[in-house]
């Protein structure tokens, strides 16, 4: 029935306005001072430089690929995880392999230097 | 026997690659006992042979039927004649091309333990490959070969052509798999199953559209590790720019395991599905063989030569497949054809994998793989020059070689199915391929040289030159084990476990 | 019942996949393809979880196929964001018509 709907209806509507009004008031009542540093893009706090359009060290790069690489393959831990209990002691072992593997190639990783930024 | 103690190979060449990479890290550069890591992974493939032959008698006892019913068990690697026949040349060519590599990589690298780590795993990837009985696995498989195959193309990453060639040969390849893996989720959805036994029990009853595309797509994937025309444009580049070795073992390994898996989904898969694939498989054979044996008459570099030659022998492995879907499907798995492939892989693994090592041998003392540098062999290197004429007699297919075994059987099938077009164009092909081969020997033989040096061969070189020109005349001399070896072989499982 | 039918699924998926294939074979920029190819890859997971969802629900097959895809396409792309970047500090660029050493 669409007057089942009726209550989401009226919950947009005071979210728009709620939306429209926090917006208009400040815009409105306050003080209209521009200084530099309000017109600066927010930055959580930081301090702006550059340009968004630069290049990055291909530093960043290998960290990143790493990052998604080990961050990816504990997606295969899930599954295992649903299935702890039923798997016993083998599932413990192959998860325990699978581990050593990851831990291998994060020492892999670490010895060759790709960590260092320098 | 239990189900781990069939994986014994697999393991064994798992725990001699991780190994050889702890090892390789833990040493650092100065270390001399970094010497050792070309001989763990030699000591790595031997083990895994012997593993191999330890469980070879023990196969047919343990032929467990397919788990096909809807439960948790899903099969995935079957351990069959087949699949240990095909494990059993990734091994070799893996020991034969470690050999033959180590002057080559001492000189052009300093990543020595990441090399043979990655042999063995790609190795171990083919293995994996060829007894994959399951949709999931075969992907798997098939991009471990892939991946590792791209690193090992590009390892050589100050010289331009090496990285320029694992970039052609990944963008070709991440789109060929992706392509096949759309095929594979079709005949998912076409057949509600990822393994093969169970998609041939359920094709009968499903849309043929939906399975007829599914099944091209995944051709364009098997064709690309196997190099058919028309999915072989990546191999000339990615076999020139490549570190020799490896251009040896691309030539032989992902070709191998392709054929494999090609072979297992056809007879597995798709004999319930009733499309008739002896014109397709017909015609792409011809185009294979045709389109490498004329573009290679035009080469002037060896590595690139040799790579149209590759593509043309895959062409005539093809003809046995083709003859293999010809026959009547009267038992549950008629293989004649498939044992004709398997010797002539086998005959062709040797031939090829010699003449990379002489090409290897000339490249470390002449920097260079051009046919024209070859001149004046003869005098420098008697021994080569008489193993460059075996090796190419066999890959042409005249007798007292192997090659002719292998082309005897393969056409002897296509005829024995009433194919003889097909056999003709074989027959045909192999008489073009003679005037490249003899290109190249004319050099070797009647031309008079810059250099008149001597050519020094190692140790490790001339017992892989030695192993492969024995290999190649005792199986043309000796024969009746090989075949009887090819034709036991020929024994396809559904699934073990 | 299932509000949305299957078809709809796969014909998001086939466009995904077309769409993939030509930036793969389109673009010249080697990471403009592989952005083709993960659109293609993505294709193949939105068939292989609408078809575990749809035709054989009981069976998980389709969900772990499409873990296993997601994850070697972050390995295979890895590799693939290594050897451009070894192109490009070679060539100083990551255009692949420019890659003409090999004879063609």
């Amino acid at each position: 029935m669409p007057i089942d709907y009726l209550p989401i209806l009226i919950m947009l509507l005071v979210a728009i306005v709620m939306a429209v009004v926090s917006l208009a008031m400040p815009h409105m009542l306050g003080p209209k001072i521009f200084n530099k540093a309000k017109q600066e893009t927010i930055e959580s706090g930081k301090l702006n430089y550059g340009d968004a359009r630069r290049r990055v060290p291909v530093q960043y790069y290998m960290v990143a690929m790493l990052f998604i690489l080990f961050d990816v393959e504990v997606l295969f831990l899930y599954p295992y995880a649903v299935l702890f209990w039923d798997l016993k002691w083998f599932g413990l072992v192959q998860a325990g392999i699978f581990v050593l593997l990851l831990v291998e190639s994060y020492v892999y990783v670490w010895k060759k230097g790709v960590l260092n930024w320098e | 026997m239990d189900a781990l103690r069939l994986l014994t190979p697999e393991i064994t060449i798992t725990i001699f690659a991780f190994a050889i990479i702890s090892l390789d890290i833990a040493w650092n550069d100065e270390n001399k006992s970094r010497r050792i890591l070309p001989w763990l992974a030699f000591a790595g493939g031997l083990a895994t042979l012997l593993m191999i032959f330890y469980i070879w008698p023990h196969v047919d006892q343990y032929n467990y039927t397919a788990a096909t019913d809807a439960g948790r068990e899903v099969p995935m690697l079957a351990v069959d004649r087949m699949s240990l026949f095909f494990k059993m040349i990734a091994v070799l060519t893996v020991i034969l091309v470690g050999l033959s590599a180590g002057e080559y990589v001492e000189k052009h690298t300093p990543f020595r333990g990441e090399f043979y780590g990655l042999m063995l795993l790609a190795g171990l990837s083919i293995m994996l490959l060829v007894s994959s009985t399951n949709l999931i696995m075969i992907y798997l498989a098939l991009e471990f070969l892939s991946i590792t195959s791209y690193i090992l193309t590009g390892f050589l990453r100050r010289d331009a052509r090496s990285i320029e060639a694992a970039l052609k040969y990944f963008l070709y390849g991440a789109l060929a798999s992706g392509v096949m893996l759309y095929g594979f989720s079709l005949l998912y959805g076409a057949t509600g199953s990822v393994d093969l036994a169970t998609i041939a029990g359920s094709l009968e009853t499903t849309q043929a559209g939906l399975v007829v595309a599914a099944v091209i797509l995944m051709l364009a994937g098997f064709g690309f590790k196997i190099a058919l025309v028309p999915f072989h444009q990546w191999s000339p580049d990615a076999y020139e720019g490549a570190p020799t070795p490896i251009t040896a073992f691309l030539s032989v390994g992902p070709k191998a395991a392709g054929l494999a898996v090609l072979i297992r989904v056809m007879v597995v898969a798709l004999p319930a599905f009733d499309v008739n694939w002896t014109p397709i498989l017909s015609l792409v054979a011809i185009f294979t063989m045709s389109v490498g044996n004329l573009v290679a008459l035009w080469q002037t570099n060896m590595k690139r030569m040799l790579a149209y030659s590759s593509i043309a022998q895959a062409g005539y492995m093809l003809v046995g497949l083709a003859a293999w879907s010809a026959a009547p499907p009267s038992a549950v798995a008629y293989l004649g054809g498939v044992d004709a492939i398997m010797l002539f892989l086998l005959a062709y693994m040797f031939t090829n994998l010699g003449v990379f090592a002489i090409a290897i041998i000339l490249e470390n003392q002449m920097g260079t793989s051009e046919i024209a540098d070859y001149a004046g062999l003869i005098r420098r290197s008697p021994y080569l020059s008489v193993a460059l004429l075996i090796f190419f007699l066999s890959l042409v297919g005249i007798p007292p070689t192997s090659g002719f075994i292998g082309k005897l059987f393969v056409f002897g099938a296509a005829v024995n199915q009433g194919l003889y077009v097909l056999a003709l164009f074989g027959v045909f092909n192999s008489v073009i391929s003679v005037a490249y081969y003899f290109g190249v020997l004319r050099n070797v033989f009647f031309e008079k040289g810059s250099d008149e040096s001597p050519i020094r061969v190692g140790v490790a070189m001339n017992t892989v030159v030695t192993i492969t020109v024995v290999m190649t005349l005792l199986i043309a001399l000796y024969g009746q084990p090989f075949i009887q070896l090819a034709a036991d072989s020929a024994q396809i499982l559904a699934a073990n476990f | 019942m299932l509000p949305i039918p299957l078809s709809w699924w796969l014909t998001v998926s086939a466009a995904l996949f077309s769409i993939g294939v030509f930036g793969a074979l389109s673009r010249r920029n080697a990471i403009g393809i592989l952005m083709g190819i993960e659109l293609v890859l993505n294709a193949v997971n939105v068939n292989l979880v609408a078809f575990w969802r749809y035709v054989i629900p009981a069976n998980v097959e389709g969900q772990i196929f499409a873990l296993i895809v997601i994850s070697v396409a972050a390995a295979e792309a890895a590799v693939g964001l290594a050897i451009v970047i070894a192109v490009y500090r070679r060539r100083h660029s990551a255009a692949v018509e420019e890659l003409d050493i090999l004879k063609h």
